[in-house]
């Protein structure tokens, strides 16, 4: 049985589990499993290769191996890699998305566009 | 074996179902429904109701727990429902208010 285990223990949601709801905190989480819903978290998310994520992520930097169907928002990085799967609209500073990566949606980082483009689609 | 942390700082709003033991040290409200181990340690709030196999509480427990093999209530914890378990244990120091049910 899982004992002894101190605050400064990962946070982390085994491959048995599924939670279907919303996931608030302040720290770094794995996931191993698989999470319906909302996840909202000031700290780094791992999703590991067997992780599944039908949620919209609100993090501070993520890193996805596994499956994320939904919309993800951080506010540092976001850094999609091979063997992922994401379907869904990214927006980070910096969204990296590695060769062998799958991915479906819209990216938007913080581009600086030449002054006339920025005129025009402000018009 | 595997096992799933909720951490101090995290709060979960729903169900969490599965087939591995949990450690709580966040908070949990809604509903646990599993078939191992759940020990909620000493910073760790559960409101929910909770079927498990066996279930160690440290921490803070508002809601009923069925539990199909063991409910362990621990010196300096927290518990209000009603608990219905085959064996249960209640150690001196801890606070309940609730049914207790032993017949399974």
């Amino acid at each position: 049985m899982a004992q002894g285990l101190d605050s400064s223990s990962p946070c982390v949601v085994g491959p048995q589990i599924s939670i279907r709801g919303t996931l608030v905190g302040e720290e770094d989480l794995v996931v191993e499993g698989r999470i319906e819903g909302a996840v909202t978290l000031a700290g780094h998310l791992t999703v590991a290769q067997n992780g599944v994520l039908e949620a919209n992520l609100d993090v501070d930097s993520v890193e996805v191996w596994g499956e994320v169907v939904g919309d993800i928002v951080a506010s540092r990085s976001i850094n999609i890699q091979k063997g992922a799967r994401v379907h869904g609209n990214v927006t980070a500073p910096r969204v990296i998305i590695q060769d062998g990566a799958a991915f479906h949606g819209s990216v938007e980082m913080e581009v600086k566009l030449p002054d006339a483009l920025a005129k025009s689609i402000r018009h | 074996m595997a096992h799933t942390v909720i951490g101090s700082s995290i709060v979960v709003d729903g169900e969490i179902t599965g087939d591995e033991d949990l450690v709580i040290l966040g908070t949990v409200k809604g509903r646990i429904s599993l078939r191992e181990n759940i020990i909620v340690e000493p910073t760790g709030v559960v409101e929910a109701s909770v079927e498990t196999a066996t279930i160690t509480v440290n921490g803070s427990v508002t809601g009923d727990i069925q539990a199909t093999e063991r409910a362990e209530l621990k010196t300096d914890c927290r518990m209000v429902g009603d608990i219905r378990a085959p064996r249960i244990l209640i150690a001196d120091g801890a606070s309940f208010k609730g049914n207790v049910d032993m017949d399974g």
